[in-house]
């Protein structure tokens, strides 16, 4: 990074605080579910699930209702977005990138990817039951033991799959970091990242009054699914 | 080229491939029918097991589905004893029974002894139509059961 570019760019929040909270929190707690399903404590496992089941419907109603930034219709390209994008990728530009706030068109794939795995590991944690028939997600009552234990498979497997997309997503931000220069992780806990002077981009916030609706749909789809 | 000669020539690779052989066979650890037969009976308890807790947990529990559930309990902390024969251990097969099971039969024995001393009270509880006395009693053959594969069942299981 030259001196001139530090001097003459401009630092623009664009990610929101429920995002980058949202964000960091799901790390947390996909560290905390690997580890609590290892260590057989199943108890603090599905606390970690629900509070992820939360997270999760927050995060894709945000994606519809949230910032600009948040939004799906606003990061998720077409092909011809992304060939764009591979082509311009080996290009090293530090801070004189382009002006686009938030998720590249590539990345918005690895989003996508990421939030599917995700959801469908909650959901097949759900209805889970372990070898014994002792331990168990709060909707296995619904299905029989053999669905349950087809469901526990399946949740140990689609986890690796997780994992996987998990791995790919640091290796794009360490890319960025030692190819690109550019911290995308600073960036992910202040929220803020440096543009070019005259190329600042507009980023729309969301209110508090949608933040709180989404937060009470959380909560009310894990109440839901505690109590079924 | 006569036969002898040909069978000379081909017995060190006939050899190599039996060998080979054998060992591809030794290393993908088929289950023996006594393992077989012992999974389908903790399979049948676990299954039993999930009935219990499924009822256990519901606001109007069916106590004709727990009883029989907590029958089947009861049945296995009887049988349990005949399911694990000399020579059904890791050595002969696929099985998460550790060599323990065998070796310290005097421990296992102990805690095969207090999955058969806390069934009978899961069944007495499902019969006599108390689902307070069904929850503990389910948390205490429960206990019995954790107690038991900490010691004699290999851990890490799904996946």
């Amino acid at each position: 990074m030259t001196e001139g570019a530090a001097h003459t760019g401009v630092r623009v929040r664009i990610w929101d605080a429920p995002v980058r909270l949202v964000h960091w929190l799901m790390v947390s707690l996909i560290g905390a579910s690997w580890w609590t399903a290892h260590a057989g404590k199943l108890d603090y496992h599905r606390d970690s699930g629900y509070a992820l089941l939360g997270l999760l419907t927050f995060r894709i109603y945000w994606g519809f209702a949230g910032s600009s930034t948040a939004r799906f219709a606003n990061f998720v390209r077409g092909p011809r977005a992304i060939g764009a994008y591979l082509r311009r990728l080996p290009v090293r530009m530090g801070a004189h990138e382009p002006a686009v706030p938030g998720h590249n068109p590539l990345g918005a794939l690895s989003v996508i990817a990421l939030l599917s795995l995700l959801a469908a590991q909650i959901l097949l944690g759900l209805f889970a039951v372990d070898v014994d028939g002792i331990e168990s997600g709060p909707l296995s009552s619904h299905v029989s033991f053999d669905a349950g234990r087809y469901c526990a498979k399946l949740h140990g497997r689609n986890f690796n799959l997780l994992l996987a997309f998990v791995v790919l997503h640091v290796a794009a931000v360490l890319f960025y970091l030692v190819y690109k220069r550019q911290n995308l992780i600073s960036g992910m806990l202040h929220g803020r990242r440096a543009f070019p002077a005259g190329a600042a981009p507009q980023v729309t916030f969301a209110s508090m009054s949608r933040l709180l609706a989404g937060a009470a749909l959380a909560g009310l789809v894990v109440w839901g699914v505690t109590r079924a | 080229m006569n036969a002898s000669r040909i069978r000379r020539l081909a017995r060190p690779w006939l050899l190599i491939v039996a060998a080979g052989y054998a060992g591809a066979i030794a290393a993908d650890t088929a289950p023996t029918e006594a393992q077989k037969l012992r999974h389908d009976h903790f399979h049948q308890l676990g299954e039993a097991f999930k009935a219990i807790r499924d009822q256990s947990r519901s606001k109007s529990p069916a106590f004709p589905a727990l009883q029989k559930a907590a029958q089947a309990v009861n049945d296995a902390s009887v049988d349990q004893g005949r399911w694990f024969p000399k020579g059904s251990g890791p050595e002969t097969g696929k099985t998460r029974a550790l060599a323990e099971v065998w070796t310290k039969p005097v421990d296992f024995a102990a805690a095969q002894k207090l999955f058969a001393d806390s069934a009978p009270q899961l069944l007495a509880a499902a019969n006599a139509g108390d689902i307070e006395a069904v929850r503990s009693s389910y948390g205490t053959v429960g206990k019995s059961c954790k107690n038991c594969h900490d010691t004699f069942r290999q851990p890490n299981d799904d996946d």
